[in-house]
């Protein structure tokens, strides 16, 4: 009987989005592989000692996980998102701490290390604000109405906003805000409190973008040079001051190229990789190191898949992740309850940002930030929480007739 | 759609957002296809620019040939001993990170000592202080590349027993500039230093042989001022590409055949291009294009006549004379032989010449071919001119001139000339001459006489223009002179009987070039057609089986010819003939049995620009053999001897070359009958 009904879950599963993601991962072993051949040091480890293997760990660990979090009714897990929302809290306060933080010479303190990982709570933190963020919206839709919950909602998402961007981590920061809006809206909140919200973000944010650009020294919001940089790069706008002697003029040209390097290095990969590509392990870019080793197999690995693999190959992972989103949007559609229909929407929701955010950035309508392709990017935090959030997903799937 | 069909229908939320993540997509889409399919070829050309550098591969230059095929310039390859930098790139990294360690260290230690003497931990901004400047850590990198290669150039030294110069400077430049190039080391290796270098096997340090081509004149001075000069210049020639990131070294012909058949010779330059990564180091190499190899130059000269000639010159005139010789085939033009002394070797141009050498070069004026690009006075030779000219115009030969005798010089003639009867001194004694007698004797006051009464200014500049005396013959562009002769407008405006005097032996305002005297002599040879002189026969491709096509260059081009009757033409040759077989001659020394040889000697006066009397141009202008005439050897020797003359000085030296020719002639025809056997 016991076997009968794990069976008949089992079966229940969606099956198109679970091909789709064997078809990320499987790009995502083999790209991650061709992004650090250019490496001798990592060409001389052996086979199972390489990135691409690690990767592929990860994916078995990751895939693990979804199981296990598919075995619990998504129920159950929502009653803990509390506790596991606020211990991710304390993790990224934690985080923030020197001698706990790492910043891995990044300049950024984002990693916790672990004996045999290193723990990037942000990425976790994300799944978290999902899971206590659905079961905090799932409440009767009158009670969405009183301005307490909204700016309650608002909260929760804020608290891990503020502190993952103090690390800083703009990216994963950003990412929770069309999370929880989307979250917000497909729960029932009234229309006139998102559209205050989506105005003063957006006025906040015109403000914030306008400042960088064109404010003077002393009014600038204090901000991390390398992140002030990064917008002017991306707005093409000039780093001298506009009363800057004709040397610091050409020391700021010089620093501009240098930091725009790895956008027109991004942009020279995906746009040299023309209509077929170059071929696996054919890309020049990253053999020749334009591409920066660090960076080709992370937050740059879509360079690496649209340069050796061209136009069909960005269409093909277009595909994959679109498959991925709009079954996840029909399992929304299909939740048997409102929480699973906010779970749901939820991870679509962050999953759709960091594709967004990632292959925008690659091809510079999006400044740049660091922030994974979700299973295709290396990286052991962000393969677990993609995987685990989409087998929440998965759960609120075989869940969606009830008891 | 089947996503939006399953949609609940009363849930517009949930649609709304599909259609944001729709939006999404299509943007993307679009970006991608904006970017990777409208403006790839853009992106692919970004990609190219900063990968990849061309390198300009010169040619291989075309030889130059004698008339019987042997070799006057050649390349022979060049070894030269270079570090490739992309091997070192690891040695690089890690002296580098040692000396950053050390770095930290230091700065370490400032820190800790300004926070001992201020007795308080420095705040963030203090620290700030001390942190390396972008500059600072460039510089401490250099440091270590600088150290890196200068040990391991010690190392080769060390293993090849070669002391090599290390220059720290050239060293970082090379990096900054040629990083894809390998850095040499030292140049021009010979076969000992090629022989240690691979028994040591240094291939291993980063260091390795490079091939590259270089001239070479395996007869170093020998037609020297012939083949020219080469000077170093890797610029791109008409039709090659004109952009290179790198350029191998490369030779330009600058004078004589090298520089004249420069296009030829020089062949089309190939590329390669190099693939480098971000750094700039070397990834790969492809070669583009290959170099085409240039043409090879046959010239008409025959190397033993050439020889013979600058052998005669040094043997007869000793160290760096003021000479020249040229040998002209009369029947069909071909320069045979062409020296000129003081000589050079061309090798020391093509491999770097010292300054000194260089300058030793300069006061000897070595580099200037003086059988075509300098102006001299002709003297008495120039009186076979005056012969016929006198001779077309009713000049009886056997009529008898008296000769007065100078009466402040005894034994010796002299004329007066004009109103104030300007004396003019003869070398030959006084007495009655014919025709050939003043011939032989060089009377200066029968041919001033003979000029003066018989031909006449107008006629003497007739023949001269005949001749093309005062223009150039062509041979050499930028190296030739076309000596002076009087023009129709200077004869008929203030022109005086003593000019004319001066004239008919040789002096006043004539000037000619060997080259000249040449292509006159073989004129009254081969009975009056003036030819163009030719130099080279053909251009051949260097590899015959590689096709290619072959240029000959026509071979008795006639320019003019000479309007005078034959029989003047025979009698100035007879007179000729007894200048050098009768006894009273002046240019008997240059007899050779078996051979009848035509000449006349002469001598002229170089006087400087103060008029001062500094040396003396002596020469012998010669055609053989007298029956069938095939060569004329003209011999010019500038000196400052007082009792010399074109018999003592010149006549030697064409006594050697007629040796030569006839050695040449006897084993020819024994060749032609070994063959008709």
């Amino acid at each position: 009987m016991t076997t009968e009904t794990f069976n008949e879950k089992y079966a229940k599963l969606d099956r198109l989005q679970l091909m789709a993601l064997a078809g990320l991962m499987l790009l995502g072993a083999a790209f991650v592989a061709s992004a650090t051949t250019a490496s001798p040091f990592e060409m001389e480890k052996v086979w199972f000692a390489q990135i691409w293997f690690r990767q592929v760990i990860w994916y078995v660990l990751g895939l693990g996980a979804a199981a296990a979090v598919c075995l619990v009714d998504y129920h159950t897990l929502a009653r803990w998102s509390l506790v596991a929302y606020w211990a991710m809290i304390l993790c990224l306060v934690a985080v923030l701490i020197p001698f706990i933080g790492q910043t891995h010479g990044w300049g950024a303190r984002r990693w916790i290390d672990l004996p045999f990982f290193q723990f990037q709570p942000s990425e976790f933190a994300k799944l978290a604000f999902i899971l206590a963020g659905a079961n905090f919206l799932s409440r009767p839709p009158d009670e969405l109405k009183q301005p307490e919950v909204f700016w309650q909602g608002i909260g929760l998402m804020m608290l891990p906003f503020l502190l993952i961007l103090k690390e800083p981590d703009l990216g994963s920061a950003l990412v929770l805000l069309p999370t929880g809006l989307v979250m917000m809206l497909v729960a029932g909140t009234p229309h006139k409190f998102l559209v205050r919200l989506i105005g003063g973000v957006g006025i906040v944010g015109v403000l914030f973008v306008a400042d960088v650009l064109f404010a003077p020294q002393h009014w600038r919001i204090p901000m991390q040079d390398y992140q002030r940089q990064r917008l002017l790069v991306y707005f093409g706008a000039n780093f001298a001051p506009a009363n800057a002697s004709a040397q610091e003029r050409s020391e700021a040209r010089r620093q501009q190229l240098e930091k725009s390097y790895q956008v027109r290095q991004a942009l020279i990969s995906v746009g040299s990789g023309g209509i077929f590509g170059k071929g696996w392990r054919q890309g020049q870019q990253t053999a020749l190191s334009f591409l920066p080793a660090g960076a080709a197999h992370n937050d740059f690995i879509f360079s690496v898949i649209a340069e050796e693999e061209g136009f069909v190959g960005s269409v093909v992972v277009l595909t994959l992740y679109a498959v991925v989103l709009f079954t996840g949007l029909r399992i929304a559609g299909q939740a048997r309850d409102r929480l699973g229909k906010l779970v749901a929407v939820g991870v679509v929701t962050l999953l759709f940002s960091h594709v967004f955010i990632n292959i925008g950035m690659n091809i510079r309508i999006v400044p740049v930030t660091g922030i994974p392709l979700p299973l295709l990017s290396y990286g052991g935090s962000s393969v677990l929480c993609s995987l685990i959030a989409l087998g929440l997903m998965q759960n609120v799937y075989m869940n969606r007739r009830g008891y | 759609m089947l996503v939006f069909d399953e949609l609940k229908k009363n849930d517009p939320s949930l649609r709304l957002v599909a259609v944001v993540l729709m939006a999404g997509l299509f943007i993307l889409l679009a970006g991608l296809w904006w970017v990777q399919v409208v403006s790839a070829r853009e992106y692919q050309a970004h990609l190219d620019t900063q990968a990849y550098r061309t390198i300009r591969i010169p040619a291989v230059r075309g030889k130059i040939l004698d008339r019987e095929g042997r070799v006057l310039a050649e390349n022979r390859p060049r070894y030269n001993l270079s570090l490739y930098l992309d091997d070192l790139r690891s040695p690089f990294a890690v002296a580098g990170d040692r000396l950053m360690k050390q770095a930290r260290a230091g700065q370490k230690q400032a820190i800790a000592a300004q926070e001992k003497k201020l007795g308080r931990s420095l705040s963030k901004t203090e620290r700030k202080q001390f942190a390396f400047t972008p500059e600072q850590v460039q510089k401490i990198r250099e440091q270590a590349r600088v150290q890196v290669a200068g040990e391991v150039v010690a190392e080769i030294s060390r293993k090849m027993g070669e002391p090599l110069p290390f220059d720290a400077a050239k060293f970082s430049r090379h990096y900054a500039t040629e990083l894809a190039m390998p850095f040499p080391i030292l140049q021009n290796l010979d076969a000992t230093n090629i022989a240690r270098f691979q028994e040591n096997f240094i291939g291993g340090l980063g260091a390795d042989l490079e091939l590259q081509s270089m001239r070479s004149y395996p007869l170093g001075t020998t037609a020297a001022h012939v083949l020219g000069e080469l000077r170093q210049d890797d610029s791109s020639i008409a039709g090659e590409e004109s952009f290179f990131n790198y350029r191998l070294p490369d030779y330009a012909g600058v004078t004589g055949i090298e520089g004249k058949f420069n296009a030829e010779l020089h062949g089309r330059a190939g590329q390669e291009s190099v693939l480098v990564n971000n750094m700039g180091y070397r990834q790969s190499k492809d070669v583009d294009t290959e170099p085409l190899p240039g043409e090879n130059v046959v010239m008409t000269l025959d190397l033993d006549l050439e020889r013979a000639a600058e052998n005669s010159i040094v043997n007869r005139r000793g160290q760096d004379p003021i000479a020249a010789v040229v040998v002209m085939d009369v029947r069909n033009g071909d320069v045979l032989a062409m020296a000129s002394s003081p000589t050079f070797d061309p090798n020391a141009f093509a491999q770097g010449i010292s300054r000194e050498k260089y300058q030793q070069l300069q006061d000897l004026e070595a580099e200037k071919n003086r059988a075509t690009f300098e102006n001299y006075q002709p003297g008495s030779i120039f009186k076979t001119v005056v012969a016929l000219a006198a001779l077309e115009n009713g000049l009886n030969v056997n009529e008898i001139y008296h000769v007065e005798a100078d009466p402040l010089r005894a034994g010796h003639g002299c004329i007066y000339i004009g109103k104030n009867r300007h004396k003019i001194e003869d070398t030959a004694p006084p007495g009655p001459y014919d025709f050939k007698h003043a011939f032989i004797h060089s009377s200066n006051a029968y041919f001033v006489n003979a000029g003066l009464t018989h031909a006449g200014i107008e006629n003497i500049v007739r023949i001269g223009k005949e001749f093309h005396l005062g223009e150039t013959t062509q041979l050499f562009a930028h190296q030739e002179t076309r000596g002076n002769f009087p023009t129709e407008n200077q004869i008929h405006s203030g022109w005086r009987e003593g000019d004319t005097a001066n004239v008919c032996i040789g002096q006043g305002p004539v000037d000619i070039t060997p080259i000249q005297m040449a292509v006159m002599i073989s004129a009254i040879a081969n009975g009056g057609t003036i030819l163009w002189p030719r130099l080279v026969q053909r251009i051949e491709p260097q590899d015959p089986a590689a096709g290619g096509v072959t240029t000959n260059f026509p071979s008795g081009l006639v320019r003019d010819r000479l309007m005078v009757h034959p029989r003047s033409l025979q009698i100035l040759r007879d007179a000729m003939l007894a200048d050098v077989e009768s006894s009273e001659g002046t240019g008997t020394a240059a007899a050779v049995n078996g051979l009848h040889i035509g000449a006349k000697t002469g001598t002229a006066q170089v006087k400087d620009s103060a008029g001062r009397l500094i040396a003396y141009n002596f020469w012998f202008a010669s055609f053989a053999p007298f029956e069938n005439p095939k060569y004329a050897v003209v011999v010019m020797v500038q000196s400052k001897e007082l009792h010399g003359s074109g018999g003592l000085v010149c006549a030697p030296i064409a006594h050697d070359v007629y040796e030569e020719i006839l050695k040449k002639e006897t084993t020819g025809v024994t060749k032609a009958l070994a063959l008709a056997k």
